[in-house]
């Protein structure tokens, strides 16, 4: 497991979405403040929502980009 | 009148549906070719396809029903389903192209037949497919149910509840039987580009007609309903409260995102792919479809105060109570279709994963079905929807009861199919004590009404008892005796240049109509 985060360390991105939704959840279970008027809870989850895509477009990229030699797959 | 719109309406999207479902066969040998081409598609879908496939079979009726009732019920604990499934999809990044290139290097076409060349043991497929066809069964009848529920509300009462689950049977296996997985790919389309609009369109129509806009609803939300928009939700602190607080909603979305990348049929929609760049843009895309379910919890909340006072299994038809009020009858027939398009693309799915698991792992056991492995699989379809249309005639609390156990139970076979793919030494006897376990303190847990327990799903919990098991049990014992090396009995991400490799050696290869077996 450490092996393949070592080798593809873009994988950690996929993690974002965990810290987002779960991780910070205690500190964004509030109403105020209001963002125009939507309830705080709600403008992070969906913020969370939509940052989702782009954790896992980063992940993409850097196994894209990787060079060739090193873009052996995670043998776990 | 309204009533003979709305189901005329209605009834001409229905016929399109199974049109377009036996449609997607032209160009494909019409219904010919072997098992993996009715249950994967012939792992042949591109990037669109999955896509579009993969949200149709997520989504299911459940997005028009229970998130708009669960809004109206308890507000925001409902948005666990967006926040499972964000995260399972991401992680869906690794595990899909994962499970991708193992199925296809040794002809595999579900979970069942994976676990079974792991452990180089047919039967324990069959005991998979067995278990898993307990679990899935639920949501077939969920599916009926809630079809039936929406054509008798959106045809104004007209259609009876008996007649709307015959024929949300009827539609479905009109299609899935012929034509399979790249059928019910074709339907998702009609269905996400139904979904998209109407959901769409009450996103911005609801608060309008009924609020003054979305500044005038959020502030009669605010000052009157904030109960519903944090964790625990409406009614949810303290004993006797609904029990969905932060805790709750961490360990079900961990536990969720981590279940539905093995669900069925999930890896059903994986192994339809034609490579695994597919997949990987595809859990990169598909995300973003969740931003889509935040509106029935808001309709589910503006219902709220347009339809008060609505008390048990009512509240589910909360988004459809503000349609009916609002909209003209052919506007009404539209969404409802959507809405029955929910539930038949997903049943579809459902269905056609049990035909799979059974046409593959348990009847191929008899050497009768072991070379005609397809039509067994089209046999089952039928035979478990008729189940499913049986039991929600004559006793429909049982699969109620059922369902409660069917998410919680699937996740005790993550270290069995998930585990086991990358860790060779966990041993059969370890992955199989785990499993009996992990099943056994799921039932104990939820029919004894303990669900979640002390705050934490009883998934969650299950499963660390299965895996603790699992672990103890490996190391006590010795190492299975299977000669076979790692690399023909572990999944491993693919490279491209594997993939190209794998390409050229197994094109020709790819199993035809007669699918070898494990």
């Amino acid at each position: 497991m450490l092996g393949v985060i070592r080798r593809r360390p873009q994988l950690l991105w996929l993690l974002v979405p965990y810290v987002l939704y779960l991780g910070v959840l205690p500190l964004v279970n509030r109403v105020t403040p209001l963002v125009l008027g939507v309830p705080f809870l709600f403008v992070w989850l969906l913020g969370a929502t939509l940052l989702t895509p782009v954790a896992v477009w980063l992940t993409r990229r850097a196994d894209r980009n990787a060079p060739r030699g090193r873009r052996r797959g995670g043998r776990a | 009148m309204n009533a003979a719109v709305a189901t005329s309406v209605f009834g001409v999207f229905m016929v399109a549906t199974v049109a377009l479902g036996l449609l997607a066969l032209r160009g494909r040998g019409g219904g010919g070719g072997g098992l993996a081409e009715w249950s994967v598609g012939g792992r042949s879908l591109g990037p669109v396809f999955i896509w579009v496939l993969m949200a149709g079979e997520g989504y299911t009726s459940f997005s028009y029903l229970g998130a708009a009732g669960w809004g109206y019920n308890y507000g925001a604990p409902v948005l666990y389903v967006v926040a499972y499934m964000s995260c399972g999809y991401a992680i869906g990044y690794v595990v899909g192209p994962m499970l991708w290139s193992y199925a296809r290097r040794h002809g595999l076409v579900g979970i069942t037949d994976m676990v079974a060349h792991r452990f180089g043991r047919p039967w324990l497929g069959a005991v998979v497919a067995v278990l898993a066809t307990v679990f899935l069964l639920p949501y077939i009848q969920l599916q009926i149910t809630g079809m039936g529920v929406v054509l008798s509300t959106i045809s104004y009462g007209t259609v009876s509840l008996n007649w709307a689950y015959f024929l949300a049977f009827a539609v479905t296996t009109g299609f899935v039987v012929v034509s399979g997985l790249r059928g019910s790919a074709w339907v998702s389309v009609l269905k996400d580009v139904l979904v998209i609009a109407t959901l769409g369109f009450l996103a911005l129509y609801v608060p309008l007609h009924y609020f003054d806009g979305y500044g005038a609803f959020l502030d009669r939300l605010v000052t009157e309903k904030a109960d519903w928009l944090t964790f625990p939700g409406h009614g949810g602190g303290g004993s006797g409260g609904s029990g969905l607080g932060e805790l709750w909603f961490i360990s079900t979305t961990f536990l969720n995102a981590l279940t539905v990348v093995i669900f069925p049929t999930t890896v059903a929609g994986y192994l339809g792919a034609r490579n695994a760049d597919a997949l990987r843009r595809n859990a990169m895309y598909l995300p973003a479809y969740n931003v889509l379910l935040f509106v029935p919890m808001l309709l589910g909340l503006a219902a709220l105060f347009v339809v008060p006072g609505l008390a048990g299994a009512e509240s589910n038809l909360a988004l459809f109570k503000l349609v009916v009020d609002s909209l003209p009858a052919w506007a009404v027939g539209v969404i409802g279709v959507a809405a029955a398009l929910s539930s038949i693309v997903p049943m579809a799915v459902f269905m056609l994963v049990i035909g799979t698991m059974w046409g593959r792992s348990v009847l191929s056991l008899l050497p009768r079905f072991a070379e005609r492995q397809k039509t067994a699989a089209q046999v089952v379809v039928v035979v478990a929807g008729s189940l499913a249309l049986l039991l929600t005639y004559t006793a429909p609390n049982t699969l109620v009861r059922l369902s409660l156990i069917s998410y919680e139970g699937m996740a005790q076979l993550l270290p069995m199919v998930l585990l086991a793919l990358v860790w060779r030494r966990l041993t059969f006897r370890g992955a199989f004590s785990g499993l009996v376990v992990g099943v056994a303190v799921v039932c104990a847990l939820v029919f004894s009404g303990n669900d979640p327990v002390g705050g934490v799903n009883a998934g969650l919990v299950a499963l660390a008892a299965n895996l603790a098991v699992a672990l103890a049990v490996t190391f006590a014992g010795g190492r299975d005796a299977d000669p076979r090396p790692d690399a023909e009995v572990l999944a491993h991400d693919p490279t491209d240049e594997e993939e190209k490799k794998e390409k050229e050696v197994l094109l020709p290869a790819d199993p035809g109509p007669s699918d070898h077996r494990v």
